[in-house]
């Protein structure tokens, strides 16, 4: 975990009491995930009197370097002790570094599924629907009867809300085919989980 | 024996017997022994087949009891064994198969792999964990998670079961104020009040808020990365050029300042050459026109000429329509539009009278140019000349009396050599002590450059030292936190420890038993010695006695009977050592017997005779029992 000289600079200057008083730092720390986290953690922020009536100057570097931190340290997955030594370099007192921890501990995961939520994946199998025909006769023929199984797929897609749907239809030997490749690749799952 | 007894209950615990309320192995039943040894041998081999309980049937039970024997006989063991050892157990017969089962158990070759692995395997692992959990847990439906995102257990963990939240990595650049801890340096006024009134958090900076983490990840990841290029520059070139930062920056700067101008006045020349060929200036114009959407009026400054008069003439026009004379309108448009022609021509014959005209005008500037040029080198002609008129009319005027003048000029040739040979000597007077300082100072500036060299040289050293020395530290940091999460895997099974400590204290307890058994070898010796001398001293005593006695017998009677006497309390004496003797063997048998009674009574020889009778009689009722139905087939 390492940090840029603007971000030490600002944690620095949030660890000194003379420009942030201890319990603006703890309301600093609760803004920082909150803005981090939800959609209006700037509201919050802005009407946080506490925090109005200090240097906004001030305010706004160790905002921006307190949320680097939180989220260079929910992406090294940091655990108390390395968030620990990081803010003791930066000349931060016991306590301090207590109530950093007891605001961003639990705040962990949630800062991680953040993360989490960058990227591109393909699209996503979620759920499937399924219906199973009797095929009778068409047009060239007067006797078909064949079982058709229509399926349909449901996938979720990056940055698209809902599912969208792919669909099939196959005979029995098909399905059992693929659900006979499906189950192949549940059990190799199963075998690599059992390492 | 209770000390291994506990570490085979443990292990049996271990590997899943139903041992919970089980002390030693004396409280083993029959069932609870075929169990352990079954569970043993499946863990051994995988394949083996053999049932966990005990059949009803006695005659599977004797099959059971041989099978479990030879598969036991076949891992290796060397003791004698055989169905009676399972069906008709004693204790030390059972301990010692369960302690070689227990041995033969694949458990430590596995541990042993894993402390190899390291940090791979610990990552692995948490993958197959992480896995089998996800495995485990049941299919919800998409509409009964939050984007794809299922919570679960508590402390709550996450895990993605669809995508629709995932969105690609976009950031933007963030801003924030700086050098607000440093009380040193100045901030502009200005700058100061943008940063308190006016700079937007960074919360507020991206256009959309979903990329605000990516935003300050990559801010962060840029100012990182700029910081380790300037370091690892600053350490190859900017110490070499000896140099402060400062001046290494500002050199840089001008550097690539000359550069960039350089670029830009190369491809201005490009440019203008491109544009002196009028065919592609054209070209470029009627590009650009033709983009605007005004074709035909090809020249921007005619195009507002044209305008402005267009606009002038409007205002009379306007007029014109109030005049009472026009009658129809028919007549009114011709008028117009014969108005409208005529100023159009002379709008053109204008322009073109006004475009020949600035071509004069720029033909007459660039003619006046020329002239001024012209002159000024004129000007400079004529100076030279001047100068050389001036000289030739001195040696003009001085020529009538040329004589004098020569030797005038000669004395003055010669005093003005003789100063400069005067003016020679007093610098040569000046110069060596100049040079010897120079070299002086040259010696002493090399010497401080090698030294500077020698430092520049320690310096990086000391860097690539500091480099290797935090890698060092970064790496056992890592071993270290692997190691950590090794531990806390390992705390969990205690019977580790439980292990340890308990050989420990065996082998404690074996110390004190050696030094025991040292300290009664060392008595028996010294009881060995002691009988030794005593009976040397007795031989001696008697063989002394016995001649004096022997020499006084043949003189005198009394003598010869108290030699008499001597001889048979001599023979009594043996005789009464060698019961004590004996004796002592005696005991020490009935000890051993005493032994070897125990060891049978612990081998529950009763027990088991009773079971054998019973399990024998029972045999017969079967055999009669089958018999009978044979019989009555």
């Amino acid at each position: 975990m390492e940090f840029s000289a603007e971000a030490l600079e600002g944690l620095h200057l949030s660890g000194d009491s003379a420009h942030i008083p201890d319990q603006s730092y703890i309301n600093l720390c609760k803004r920082v995930c909150e803005g981090v986290l939800h959609k209006n953690g700037v509201k919050r922020l802005e009407g946080d009197k506490q925090l109005s009536s200090l240097d906004q100057g001030v305010v706004k570097q160790t905002y921006a370097a307190l949320a680097t931190l939180v989220l260079e340290a929910a992406k090294h997955d940091a655990d108390s002790n390395t968030i620990s030594a990081v803010l003791e370099d930066c000349k931060y007192n016991t306590e301090r570094i207590k109530a950093f921890n007891n605001t961003y501990l639990p705040q962990k995961p949630y800062l991680q599924l953040i993360l989490g939520n960058t990227g591109t994946n393909p699209p996503h199998i979620v759920d499937v629907d399924w219906r199973l025909d009797y095929y009778i006769k068409n047009n060239h023929l007067e006797k078909v009867n064949e079982a058709v199984y229509l399926i349909s797929l449901k996938t979720e897609e990056c940055g698209f809300e809902g599912t969208k749907s792919i669909d099939f239809a196959c005979t029995v030997e098909q399905l059992q085919d693929m659900v006979g490749k499906l189950k192949d690749a549940c059990k190799s799952l199963e075998r690599s989980s059992q390492m | 024996m209770e000390e291994v007894d506990k570490i085979i209950v443990h292990t049996l615990k271990g590997i899943g017997c139903d041992v919970e309320d089980v002390q030693s192995l004396v409280q083993f039943s029959t069932e609870l022994i075929i169990e352990a040894t079954v569970r043993c041998l499946k863990m051994i081999d995988p394949q083996t087949d053999l049932p966990m309980t005990l059949p009803p049937a006695m005659a599977a039970r004797f099959r059971l009891g041989t099978s479990l024997a030879s598969a036991i006989t076949e891992l290796g063991y060397k003791g004698e064994l055989g169905y009676q050892t399972f069906l008709y157990s004693n204790e030390a017969d059972i301990r010692r198969v369960l302690m070689f089962l227990i041995e033969k158990l694949p458990r430590g070759s596995e541990e042993s792999t894993e402390e190899i692995l390291g940090g791979s395997a610990v990552l692995y692992r948490s993958i197959a964990s992480e896995l089998s959990k996800r495995l485990s847990s049941p299919w919800t439906p998409p509409q009964c998670k939050n984007k794809g995102v299922v919570w679960r257990g508590s402390p709550p963990t996450w895990h993605r079961e669809g995508c629709s939240s995932v969105r690609a990595f976009r950031s933007a650049h963030l801003s924030s104020p700086h050098g607000l801890g440093d009380l040193t340096k100045k901030i502009p006024k200005d700058v100061k009040t943008y940063y308190t009134k006016h700079m937007p958090y960074i919360l507020t900076q991206p256009v959309h808020r979903d990329d605000l983490a990516a935003s300050i990840l990559e801010n962060n990841a840029t100012y990182l990365t700029a910081q380790h290029e300037w370091d690892q520059e600053w350490n190859q070139l900017g110490l070499a050029s000896r140099l402060t930062k400062e001046e290494y920056l500002a050199k840089k700067r001008d550097r690539l300042q000359k550069r960039i101008k350089d670029n830009i006045k190369e491809s201005v020349k490009l440019k203008e050459n491109a544009q002196k060929t009028p065919q592609d200036l054209n070209d470029i114009i009627n590009s650009i026109s033709e983009r605007s959407g005004l074709q035909g009026k090809t020249k921007g400054s005619r195009f507002t000429h044209a305008e402005k008069l267009q606009f002038t003439q409007d205002v009379p026009g306007s007029q014109m329509t109030v005049d009472p004379t026009a009658n129809t309108e028919e007549e009114l448009k011709a008028k117009r539009e014969e108005e409208i022609e005529k100023l159009q021509e002379q709008l053109e014959r204008i322009a073109t009278d006004f475009e020949n005209l600035d071509i004069e005008i720029r033909k007459f500037t660039a003619s006046s140019q020329q002239m001024e040029e012209i002159i000024a080198t004129e000007a400079t002609k004529n100076k030279e000349k001047e100068t050389v008129y001036k000289v030739k009319k001195r040696t003009l005027d001085l020529l009538p009396d040329a004589d004098n003048n020569i030797a005038k000029l000669q004395s003055v040739v010669d005093t003005s050599a003789q100063r400069l040979v005067s003016l020679a000597n007093q610098w040569e007077k000046h110069r060596v002590p100049l040079v010897e300082k120079y070299r002086e100072m040259k010696a002493l500036n090399e010497n401080r450059e090698s030294e500077a060299e020698k430092k520049l040289e320690e310096i990086k050293a000391f860097r690539e030292k500091m480099k290797d020395v935090a890698a060092d530290a970064r790496t056992k940091e890592d071993i270290y936190k692997q190691l950590v999460t090794e531990y806390e895997r390992m705390t969990k099974d205690v019977n580790r420890s439980a292990y340890t400590r308990r050989i420990m204290e065996i082998v404690s307890n074996i110390k004190k038993q050696k030094q025991e058994i040292d300290k009664i070898l060392i008595d028996t010796k010294s009881i060995q010695k002691d009988i030794n001398q005593l009976s040397g001293k007795l031989d001696r005593t008697f063989t002394v006695t016995d001649e004096l006695i022997f020499r006084d017998a043949k003189k005198d009677e009394a003598v010869r009977k108290a030699y008499k006497y001597l001889a048979a309390l001599h023979e009594n004496c043996d005789i009464l050592i060698k019961t004590v003797e004996e004796t002592g063997f005696v005991m020490r048998e009935i000890r051993d017997l005493e032994d070897q009674i125990d060891i049978e009574t612990n081998k529950k020889v009763l027990d088991n005779l009773d079971k054998i009778t019973a399990d024998y009689k029972q045999m017969k009722k079967e055999n009669a029992h089958l018999l009978a139905k044979l019989k009555g087939k």
